[in-house]
């Protein structure tokens, strides 16, 4: 077996089997530290606070929105863009209809999907260059928020190389980018569950205590 | 330099405490800086990026990364930073889109420099007080009581029938204090009898341990002190059998 179709075999079993496992894990670790650790959030637990502060933070309904309107659009933008591309894009899907779960689902246009991975791009470069430029974020930056910027969008560069043949003059990069695409992908599956990039599913459980603790206080959730 | 700060120590507070919430807040943390203008620390030092909420809990994380491995320099790092730039008011809590309580994490920074000795000493003491007399003052027994008796006497020249009656079982409300009262300022009991005695309310303030309402073991996360001043309260008034507790303004 050589290297590609590891890639596209075993190694993509593995990659959604670890990221669904591992994010499996980190959200059961919550509810069950929580309840010898948290009590409070058991104690006061209330559907209504987690609903209301999830709304408020999923959509642009919080204060943070208009207080940075521009760096909180580009990130609703880059989370928007990260999440359709990969499940929507017509490629995607009818390799789901390929393969032995048969499953299928409609799919954007290619053209949107074109647009969306170079705003997602644009976006990514500004969020280097703003944590690069700024002073304050400078300070608060580690080598880690820059890799995790860097190989949370390899994916969606090769993927747009892939298919739009961009660096193909050079012989290996364009003999080799479904493979570098594909393996870009499987590491940021992987990396999910024991990275910053966990904050994809521990937001709604950070969300959620914060929105217990203050809607009983009666502060703005 | 590694002066003698126990490894152990640190961490034996630390991981116990290390419950869902506090590890899902020192991991998630995305560093977007969010926060930093919603600090009046920050604001008010000119916008100095040290002042960053983020900023000011990096400790917690780089405790648990070198196994509370740390000298005794770094220590004091972190004690100006938790005491002297952070007032634990949660304001950027508010603002973080994940809802991260930084004055939570400052206080569990706060409760490890306790556990290991370091505290203000101003706080140190009132709550070395706390413990031998139930308030922060070491106002003792008989000088409550004097006070209050005292400060009836005066308080019934202006308001004629005033009565600050003390330990009156079955009263409405049991009235509570700030040490400081007694201690400094006994006209602001006063004040409050002649109002209590205006409205004609049925009020009482108990003679033990529980009358003093401040919580000064709170700030620096004594959880077992700050939880006998409370419960001293609490035993008085039901002790008392009142409905309802009044605290000082």
């Amino acid at each position: 077996m050589d290297l590609s179709s590891f890639a596209e075999g075993p190694l993509l079993w593995i990659a959604f089997l670890v990221f669904i496992i591992g994010t499996v894990i980190r959200m059961a670790q919550f509810i069950f530290v929580a309840r010898t650790k948290d009590k409070p959030l058991y104690n006061y637990f209330s559907v209504k606070y987690i609903l209301a502060t999830l709304a408020r933070w999923l959509l642009p309904l919080n204060v943070t929105v208009k207080k940075n309107p521009v760096f909180i659009i580009c990130v609703y933008l880059f989370h928007i863009c990260l999440i359709v591309v990969p499940i929507w894009l017509a490629g995607h899907v009818s390799l789901w209809e390929e393969s032995r779960f048969g499953w299928s689902w409609s799919s954007i246009p290619d053209k949107w999907a074109d647009w969306m991975t170079l705003l997602l791009l644009a976006i990514a470069i500004f969020f280097i260059l703003r944590r690069a430029l700024l002073p304050d974020l400078r300070l608060l930056t580690t080598a880690g928020d820059y890799l995790l910027i860097v190989v949370t969008v390899l994916p969606f560069l090769t993927g747009y190389f892939l298919t739009h043949g961009t660096v193909d003059s050079i012989k290996f990069l364009g003999d080799n980018m479904r493979l570098f695409h594909v393996l870009s992908a499987e590491f940021v599956l992987i990396l999910i569950p024991f990275t910053r990039l966990s904050h994809s599913v521990l937001f709604f459980f950070s969300r959620a205590a914060s929105g217990i603790e203050f809607g009983r206080r009666g502060y703005s959730i | 330099m590694t002066e003698d700060v126990n490894p152990k120590a640190i961490m034996d507070f630390l991981k116990p405490r290390l419950g869902a919430r506090l590890k899902t807040w020192i991991e998630t943390c995305t560093h977007c800086s969010m926060c930093a203008d919603t600090c009046h620390f920050y604001l008010a030092s000119g916008k100095d990026p040290k002042m960053i909420p983020a900023y000011k809990v990096r400790f917690l994380r780089d405790l648990l990364k070198k196994k509370g491995r740390v000298d005794k320099a770094y220590l004091q790092e972190i004690y100006k930073t938790i005491y002297y730039e952070c007032n634990m008011c949660r304001r950027c809590t508010l603002y973080c889109p994940f809802g991260i309580d930084i004055g939570f994490l400052i206080s569990t920074l706060r409760g490890l420099l306790t556990s290991l000795g370091i505290a203000p000493e101003g706080l140190k003491k009132a709550v070395e007080n706390y413990k031998l007399t139930g308030n922060q003052m070491a106002v003792s027994k008989e000088d409550w009581v004097e006070t209050i008796q005292w400060c009836e006497e005066e308080a019934a020249a202006e308001v004629v029938g005033l009565k600050i009656p003390i330990d009156k079982k079955g009263a409405k409300i049991m009235y509570t204090v700030n040490a400081r009262e007694p201690k400094f300022y006994p006209q602001d009991i006063m004040e409050v009898a002649k109002i209590f005695a205006v409205a004609g309310e049925d009020w009482t303030v108990p003679s033990e341990k529980g009358w003093d309402d401040t919580n000064l073991a709170m700030f620096i996360n004594d959880a077992p002190t700050a939880r006998m001043i409370v419960e001293n309260t609490f035993k008085r008034a039901e002790e008392l059998e009142v409905k309802q507790v009044a605290v000082t303004e």
